[in-house]
């Protein structure tokens, strides 16, 4: 045997080569997070991706889009633990209807003034989904067919999901901060005591 | 005097084909109509009786759940996602408590999947018997409310049974269930499992849940006029429903047999025997019958369920504070509305660092102006009920 104890060792995780198949349909890197097989794309190939996942790779099902406010200047909670590269995350989930395969594809934006081609014309269901991510994180969709606030009121300020936006009842009454208990006599431990 | 024929034809044409100014009517529906299941608007132009289309308008219910989430602590999240889909409250916490302990790497007793499983499938029981109350009552036939809110409430009793409250249980721990109080005893001492009795007079319940779905199937499938409102109404193609994101019952309507409970691994489904009820034709009688269907086939689950729960601790032991390990995962769950998801990103802190919350009912009624385009007005009731929506799931 030529294989060293830690080749041995790593295990492919199972989702890792549908992972790769969809990485490389649509020119991106995968990445399994937990069980979440996570795909980064450049921004300019944002529509591309989809297009690729929804016609090659059978993943009609559009489930949601969001974004993520990478940020160490936070207004509220608690600061990240660790400097990050300061972004605009993008992030969708689209999935098959038959296997229950998903694929969750990521992009990084600029936090200021993010803009991105909308996907609209690609899943009809993205319409509301951006429409929600424009007025909370304050992103651009570049040719949505109806750019206005989905839950915001008229003439509403900020927005809200980005970490600089307060919270108004924190703001009242202060977020304590994360509030440190002693452990357990015993240590912490995740074992199952009759198991 | 004679007209010859063709001077005849000629002259009716000539008056059929005068256009009128006519003016489209914008009729605004809601935010406070009894159909809406909370308050959305519909600001539809209709010509008539019929609708050229039709923009909701959400967020009268908008609660700003993704930011409150990122000031509690996981242990008080599940507190305020009980109160997304507030018909199933308990289902609710199942994917987002999954969640948080993926990123732990813990395992869960088998005892308290179990109780997880046989809580999910009654909190379906009872959203799906709120839909077979409210569905003919939109459509104007009062009784089967009756039928369906009786046997709803003996599955609400048990869940306050178990876990003290009836709409928002907030049972589930990270790493298992709550501790329940003993029921029929003065002293109420907190006991490390179900209380005394549950899962026989559960097995009475789902009986009687059964019997009820029978009778409401005679009284509401053999009325002419809920057949005629619903047959052929509605009907939504399985390739639209997917690009719109529609889940649940409602994609299943439109014949996709496909159910997370069968193919992802959030509690252990995997074990029981239970069919996928899909649709024929995807309109609004099918999507009244594969939730019929459905309740059936919790029953069936349930009653498995009952027979081969085993026993043992219903709580893995965890830290007296929970903090997340750093990672980031989606775990998402068959609820009775749909596909509810949530994609949770832990910087390692008792605080997520940022909570998305992929409810079913948001995407299942963004394919409202798709829906009603070309509809007649009484027909935007039968659809928009045969949804089945909570506002509560829309708005977050």
């Amino acid at each position: 045997m030529t294989s060293s104890p830690s080749e041995t060792e790593q295990v492919a995780h199972p989702l890792q080569a549908f992972a790769d198949e969809v990485a490389a349909a649509v020119g991106g890197e995968a990445e399994i997070t937990f069980d979440t097989v996570k795909v980064s794309v450049p921004p300019d190939k944002w529509v591309s991706a989809h297009e690729t996942a929804r016609d090659q790779l059978d993943l009609v099902f559009f489930s949601w889009l969001s974004a993520v406010d990478w940020s160490t200047e936070v207004a509220v909670g608690d600061p990240l633990g660790e400097e990050v590269e300061e972004r605009i995350e993008m992030l969708t989930t689209v999935g098959d209807l038959t296997e229950g395969k998903r694929v969750t594809f990521t992009t990084d934006l600029p936090t200021k003034n993010p803009s991105i081609s909308t996907l609209v014309d690609v899943y009809a269901g993205a319409n509301w989904h951006e429409r929600e991510a424009m007025e909370m994180f304050g992103i651009e969709f570049v040719g949505h067919p109806y750019p206005v606030t989905l839950y915001l009121p008229d003439g509403f300020e900020g927005h809200p999901l980005r970490k600089s936006y307060p919270l108004l009842s924190r703001e009242v009454k202060p977020w304590p901060g994360t509030v440190d208990v002693e452990a357990m006599p015993e240590g912490p431990s995740t074992e199952n005591p009759e198991a | 005097m004679t007209i010859d024929q063709d001077t005849l034809r000629h002259l009716s044409e000539a008056s059929v084909s005068i256009e009128l100014e006519t003016q489209d009517m914008t009729l605004n529906i809601g935010p406070q109509h009894p159909s809406t299941h909370g308050v959305l608007r519909l600001v539809a132009r209709v010509d008539g009786e019929r609708v050229h289309d039709v923009q909701p308008v959400i967020g009268y219910m908008h609660r700003g759940y993704e930011k409150l989430s990122e000031v509690r602590t996981y242990p008080q999240i599940t507190a305020l996602i009980n109160r997304i889909d507030w018909v199933s409250g308990y289902a609710n916490e199942i994917p987002f408590i999954v969640a948080a302990e993926k990123l732990m790497e813990l395992e869960v007793p088998e005892r308290a999947q179990y109780i997880r499983l046989i809580l999910t499938e009654m909190a379906r029981i009872s959203s799906h018997l709120v839909f077979m109350a409210s569905y003919p009552l939109e459509l104007g036939a009062a009784t089967p409310l009756f039928f369906a809110l009786r046997e709803r409430e003996l599955v609400l009793d048990l869940l306050e049974s178990v876990t003290g409250g009836r709409f928002h249980p907030n049972f589930n721990r990270v790493g298992g269930v709550k501790p329940a109080y003993g029921s029929g005893s003065s002293t109420r001492k907190l006991i490390q499992d179900l209380p005394a009795g549950f899962l026989d007079s559960t097995r009475t319940a789902v009986i009687r849940v059964r019997e009820a779905v029978d009778q409401i199937e005679d009284l509401v499938a053999g009325n002419e006029i809920i057949l005629a409102r619903t047959k052929g109404i509605g009907v939504l193609p399985p390739e639209v429903a997917a690009a719109y994101g529609v889940s649940g019952p409602n994609l299943r309507a439109s014949g996709v047999r496909f159910d997370l409970r069968k193919v992802e691994h959030y509690l252990p489904y995997d074990r029981f025997d239970f069919e996928v009820p899909v649709g024929a034709n995807g309109d609004c009688w099918d999507r009244w019958w594969v939730r019929l269907t459905e309740i059936r086939q919790s029953v069936r689950i349930i009653e498995q369920a009952i027979d081969s729960i085993p026993s043992g601790p219903i709580q893995a032991k965890v830290p007296k504070v929970i903090k997340i390990p750093k990672g980031e995962t989606y775990v998402r769950a068959e609820n009775p509305k749909g596909e509810m998801g949530y994609y949770v990103v832990s910087d390692g802190g008792s605080v997520p660092y940022r909570l998305k919350i992929r409810s079913a009912s948001f995407s299942n009624i963004s394919i409202l102006p798709w829906i009603l385009e070309g509809v007649l007005i009484p027909d935007i009731i039968a659809i928009m009920g045969s949804l089945d929506f909570v506002l509560g799931d829309v708005d977050r």
